[in-house]
């Protein structure tokens, strides 16, 4: 890796005033493990000049119900998150979530925080030593779209630029489907808003701006959630489509839901359509399969990745499925 | 040239010692009228004939460490030996524990976070040393394999027993993680070895003997405990 500053906040403030110092010259550092590779591949034309780092703020690494919503910290770790019995059970999506991540090392490491603030993977965007100058980091093109484009959108490129590359979180679709707020160092926003497509950002956060805190409503009575993950090794790999459901039944019929895939969009894909297609009916595997349908009624897969769109409509009907279990 | 004098005053500059007489900035007993003042405060300016002196007031009045540490001073435990190094932001927790120090039982192969075989284990969770900045493992407690083997673990007997390498160069990342999931759970079921072994990639394909490995290990551990004395089953 080449030089850089690193300096330890140990207060949210300090982060802040460190990072505004610097402006996007800089980066917080959480587990490393989605930053550290990308500043060793020197991917980006910018390289940062400090690491701020989170870790040695008190107080951002926790995990409670207040007042039956679930709070955890920012910088608490995958793995707590997923091994955590209160978790498992009242907000099973979550749960499964964090123990479909990468690998057992990667969530000892990884935060809740930087997980869902993870740059994308595309596979141009990463070739090291900035290769591929692409739409994302302010170039003019799109390398994908005329090449291997197999683990790329499949519902159309960002409005913006033509980017493809989808966004890579397991844990982001199930705390959508949870209904999930998070709380920065400035404000807090329903997650669904937090992500964005734009050079050099996949977040709405400002360059001097943090996650503290991920908080999720008590769901509804008789609700359950399910997430399931499609990848081509059980461990270590990303997503190719992963899919959150939190369904609500009520006397055998649908009363609320929230389906949310992930890996097929630019952002996580709320599939309002597959909802709407199950609200007030009565559930059973038809039902579920034609939510599958709903979901992906707008998909334009390209050249190479029709597949994704089969998978990603078996995911949903089987995610919610396993919510009526 | 006299002996002890800078070399730079054969470059035609004045060598050091005039230079900062000239300047009076340091002390000197030869020069009448220049006052000997030994210590003066970086904060205040007030001047102190003892070392002693002006650490307690930097304490006492300005509320500081009288000598704070460097950004990069690391103090941290690997395999039980207290340590303190001075690191740069860019090194790797890995290029600390391999190359500064020569545990070289520690591997690397990606370089990534993506095959385990850097793992060591700190503060009792398996992590990837080559993915952790050593400036950020300040008061951390490390365990690398060289640690495991020196505390007699049954696992490195078992390794050996149930041929679980054939190149050999997963195999300390195998061992590490197998140790921090022995720590937590001295019973685990070939599913949770499958599961806590997940993130280590053996391009030899020796993946099948390290369950039978691990839960050998796991059963002498047991009976160790079950009589205590017999063996430390720390
Ligand atoms: C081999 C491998 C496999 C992986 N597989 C998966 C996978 O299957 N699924 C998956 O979802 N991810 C995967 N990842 C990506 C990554 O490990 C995880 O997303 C992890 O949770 C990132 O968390 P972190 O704390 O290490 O983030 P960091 O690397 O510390 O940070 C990531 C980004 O988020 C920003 N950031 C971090 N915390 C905050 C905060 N509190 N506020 C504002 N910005 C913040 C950082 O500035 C940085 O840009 C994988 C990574 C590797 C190396
Ligand atoms: S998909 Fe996006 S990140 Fe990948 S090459 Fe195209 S513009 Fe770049
Ligand atoms: S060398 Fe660290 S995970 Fe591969
Ligand atoms: S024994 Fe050769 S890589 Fe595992």
């Amino acid at each position: 890796m080449r030089k850089f500053a690193h300096i330890d906040a140990h207060t949210v403030d300090e982060a802040v005033s460190a990072l505004r110092l610097y402006g996007n010259r800089a980066a917080a550092i959480a587990g490393g493990t989605d930053l550290l590779g990308k500043m060793k591949d020197e991917i980006l034309p910018r390289y940062p000049e400090a690491l701020i780092n989170l870790k040695t703020i008190p107080g951002l690494e926790f995990l409670r119900e207040d007042a039956g919503v679930l709070r955890v910290g920012a910088l608490t770790k995958l793995e707590d998150i997923g091994k955590e019995p209160l978790v498992c059970q009242k907000y099973a999506a979550l749960s499964q979530a964090a123990n479909r991540m990468a690998s057992p090392h990667l969530r000892e490491m990884g935060t809740l925080g930087g997980n869902l603030c993870q740059d994308i993977r595309c596979w141009y965007y990463r070739n090291p030593n900035n290769r591929f100058p692409c739409l994302r980091k302010g170039g003019g093109r799109c390398y994908a779209i005329d090449g291997d484009n197999r683990y790329h959108s499949i519902m159309g490129g960002s409005v913006e630029g033509g980017c493809y590359a989808v966004h890579p979180s397991d844990t982001a679709p199930a705390l959508i489907a949870l209904n999930a707020l998070v709380v920065t160092s400035k404000r807090i926003l329903n997650l669904e808003n937090l992500f964005q497509v734009d050079v050099g950002k996949t977040t709405v956060l400002d360059a001097d701006e943090i996650l503290t805190e991920i908080q999720i409503p008590k769901p509804p009575d008789g609700a359950k959630s399910a997430f399931l993950k499609f990848a081509i090794r059980k461990s270590i790999d990303f997503p190719i489509v992963n899919c959150a459901a939190m369904i609500t039944i009520f006397r055998g019929k649908v009363k609320a839901a929230r389906i949310c895939l992930n890996a097929v969009a630019v952002k996580p894909y709320r599939a309002l359509n597959a909802e709407k297609a199950i609200l007030g009916k009565q559930m059973d595997e038809k039902l579920a399969e034609s939510a599958g349908l709903a979901a992906l009624s707008e998909s334009k897969p390209t050249e190479r990745n029709g597949y994704m769109v089969q998978i990603a409509k078996t995911l949903v009907k089987r995610a919610i499925l396993a919510c009526n279990e | 040239m006299k002996a002890g004098s800078s070399n730079r005053s054969s470059c035609g500059r004045l060598d050091d010692g005039a230079l900062y007489q000239e300047l009076k900035l340091m002390p000197n007993k030869d020069v009448p009228g220049v006052e000997l003042k030994k210590y003066s405060c970086p904060y205040c300016l007030i001047t102190f004939d003892a070392f002693e002196a002006i650490k307690s007031h930097i304490v006492a009045d300005h509320k500081s460490e009288a000598l704070p540490e460097s950004e990069g001073t690391v103090h941290l435990t690997i395999n039980g030996q207290e340590y303190t190094f001075q690191v740069e932001p860019d090194w790797t927790l890995y290029y600390l524990i391999h190359d500064k120090l020569g545990f070289t039982g520690t591997k690397l192969m990606c370089d990534r976070g993506a095959c385990g075989s850097c793992t060591v284990i700190m503060n009792g969770r398996p992590i990837l040393s080559c993915m952790t900045l050593a400036i950020e493992c300040k008061g951390k407690r490390i365990e690398t394999v060289e640690g495991i083997a020196a505390s007699n673990h049954p696992l490195v007997e078992e390794y050996v027993k149930h041929h679980c390498m054939q190149c050999g160069y997963c195999t300390p990342g195998f061992v590490v993680t197998a140790k921090a999931l022995l720590d937590r759970n001295l019973n685990p079921t070939e599913y949770e070895i499958r599961e806590a072994l997940g993130g280590n990639l053996c391009r030899c394909g020796t993946y099948p003997q390290h369950p039978k490995a691990i839960m050998d290990a796991a059963k002498i551990l047991r009976e160790a405990n079950r009589e205590p004395g017999i063996r430390d089953a720390g």
